[in-house]
């Protein structure tokens, strides 16, 4: 079973009030290298704050951050996040949204004392127009490096209204977030509003997996390698078929599967598929071969239809995805287990809430599974016992 | 102390939306026989898990609901689709824009991209439950799009709704 840690949260860093600006609960988690969990956020204040758990039961005080009065985007999609460098880095990085409509930043601190100070922020990027550099996920690689990878519209604005979705961009620091390389494209035709997930290969190398426009209207996922260079060097790794003009709202995720270096991935997604003639939406779950192709025979979906935002990590053959629903007057964090490489799942319940609530987030380290679920009340830690 | 925060919000925010309004022109598009002003929006009011049921008793037919975020970048799109569908029709048809996610000032920034639009909402609470009090079915996907024809008939679409749709709301 799932252990609940509750962990209250410090006066001032949740609730709000009935109506005034609702608190934004999008918050990013890591694992520090000592074993101790991180969170980063805002508060009610909507102040950026960090705080860690070294018992996985209770959180620290928490540690306000001077953004120099940049607004921060923390709601849905787009949180901010932090990662862990091998030499002590800790970055943060976060959309600053701008005074125009679906435009943003990407901005960053960084620590290089384990996360107790914070440089002021910096804009990622080198591009600085009012355009869309917004969703952006952040990771290292086994080398060190730390690869920033984000939706950007510099492409649409070129080409105009005839250009589809936005663009797929990354840059790569080799420093932990000192310096930065040139912006550069992964991909064109992403998906305009969904966040991107990011694992590591058996090789080191990050491998992102993104929803992506086909055609004119197909919105399914694709992946690829970060560290091949070229531009839409890319595979599709979803087929929904899924035909809209629309936003989803819903990133996938990504997990590598196994030890062994053809073991492949573990993607969670959401999409509408026409199954018999008729429109399914369904969270759903599938094996991407190493090259990020879905293994066509493991595609299933969540045992739940209210399934929304569902995430993914694996540790060797054990495998655990969660997600949350919403029925009769509650939301529910459930999770899927599997001990067995992700050919049988067991359902679980690990928590219910009413009232607002984030996305969940899995985060794994070679000890501990865990997720964890920020409320109106608290920002909860469920740890996954397999 | 809601509602007299809300008239002079809303007070502050019209004269503002007013003026870029009209800077950017769409003032112009907004005075065409089918749509209503954009001045003419009284304010920006709440939508909670109860507004939709009264809704369907009240509102006028035939309508359109459109349901967006502030991250929605094909939601303005959709909407144009709407508006162009009833530019010419008379009397005026009412097209509603919800917000889901921001209100107040941030919600009228977006006004901006909805030309033609008659009355905006703004979600107020969680945003699962209000959406499943619209349509249990509909998924976190936005535009989400209801029209209600002069019957009271509904039609429900993720995305712009087809031509089919469209005249069959129409009459």
């Amino acid at each position: 079973m799932a252990q609940q840690a509750a962990a209250p949260a410090a006066t001032g860093m949740s609730g709000h009030a009935s109506h005034g600006p609702r608190t934004q609960l999008a918050t990013g988690v890591a694992f520090g290298p000592d074993g101790s969990l991180w969170m980063v956020g805002l508060d009610a204040k909507q102040q950026l704050y960090t705080a860690n758990s070294t018992d996985l039961a209770t959180w620290s005080t928490p540690h306000v951050l001077d953004v120099s009065a940049d607004p921060i985007s923390a709601d849905g999609e787009n949180r901010p996040k932090l990662a862990f460098g091998p030499s002590g880095q800790v970055v943060i990085s976060y959309t600053r949204p701008l005074e125009k409509p679906y435009t943003g930043w990407i901005r960053m601190l960084r620590s290089t004392d384990g996360g107790a100070t914070f440089s002021p922020p910096f804009t990622v990027h080198k591009d600085s127009q009012e355009i869309t550099h917004r969703f952006e996920s952040i990771a290292f690689d086994a080398s060190g490096a730390l690869h920033t990878v984000w939706i950007d519209k510099r492409d649409m604005l070129l080409a105009g209204k005839s250009y589809v979705g936005a663009a797929i961009y990354q840059n790569v620091s080799l420093d932990g977030g000192l310096t930065f390389g040139p912006d550069s494209k992964v991909a064109d035709h992403s998906c305009e509003c969904c966040r991107i997930a990011l694992a590591q290969g058996p090789d080191g190398q990050l491998r992102a997996l993104w929803r992506h426009v086909f055609g004119s209207s197909t919105r399914d996922h694709a992946f690829a390698n970060l560290s091949d260079g070229a531009a839409n060097g890319f595979k599709r790794a979803t087929f929904d078929e899924w035909q809209i003009q629309a936003c989803p709202h819903q990133g996938p995720g990504l997990a590598l599967a196994g030890t062994s270096p053809h073991a492949g991935y573990h993607a969670v997604w959401f999409g509408i598929r026409k199954e018999k003639g008729v429109d399914v939406a369904a969270a759903r779950y599938a094996r991407l071969a190493e090259d990020g192709q879905p293994v066509a025979a493991s595609v299933r979906a969540l045992p739940d239809p209210q399934a929304e935002h569902a995430d993914v990590v694996a540790i060797g053959d054990k495998v655990a995805i969660v997600w949350r629903s919403f029925q009769g007057g509650q939301t529910s964090l459930k999770a899927w287990i599997s001990m067995d490489g992700g050919k049988t799942f067991e359902q679980r319940l690990l928590a219910t809430a009413h009232g607002n609530n984030d996305h969940p987030r899995l985060i794994a380290n070679d000890s501990h599974v865990v997720a964890v679920w920020r409320t109106d009340e608290k920002a909860e830690i469920h740890e996954i016992n397999f | 102390m809601k509602s007299i925060f809300k008239a002079v919000l809303w007070l502050c925010l019209l004269a503002a939306a007013s003026n870029a309004f009209a800077q950017s022109g769409a003032s112009k598009s907004a005075k065409t026989p089918g749509t209503i002003q954009m001045s003419q929006i009284a304010q920006i009011s709440d939508f909670d898990e109860s507004t939709w049921a009264q809704l369907l008793k009240s509102s006028p037919r035939p309508a359109a609901y459109l349901f967006t975020t502030s991250y929605c970048s094909s939601c303005p799109d959709a909407f144009e689709q709407l508006h162009k569908a009833v530019l010419h029709k008379a009397p005026a048809m009412p097209l509603t824009v919800v917000m889901m996610d921001v209100s107040g000032a941030q919600a009228l920034r977006h006004a901006l991209h909805f030309q033609g639009l008659t009355q905006m909402y703004a979600f107020d609470g969680y945003a699962p439950a209000i959406r499943y009090s619209v349509d249990p079915a509909w998924p976190d996907v936005t535009p989400y799009i209801v029209l209600i024809d002069k019957q009271g008939h509904l039609q429900r679409s993720i995305g712009a709704p087809s031509a089919k749709a469209l005249r069959a709301w129409l009459g």
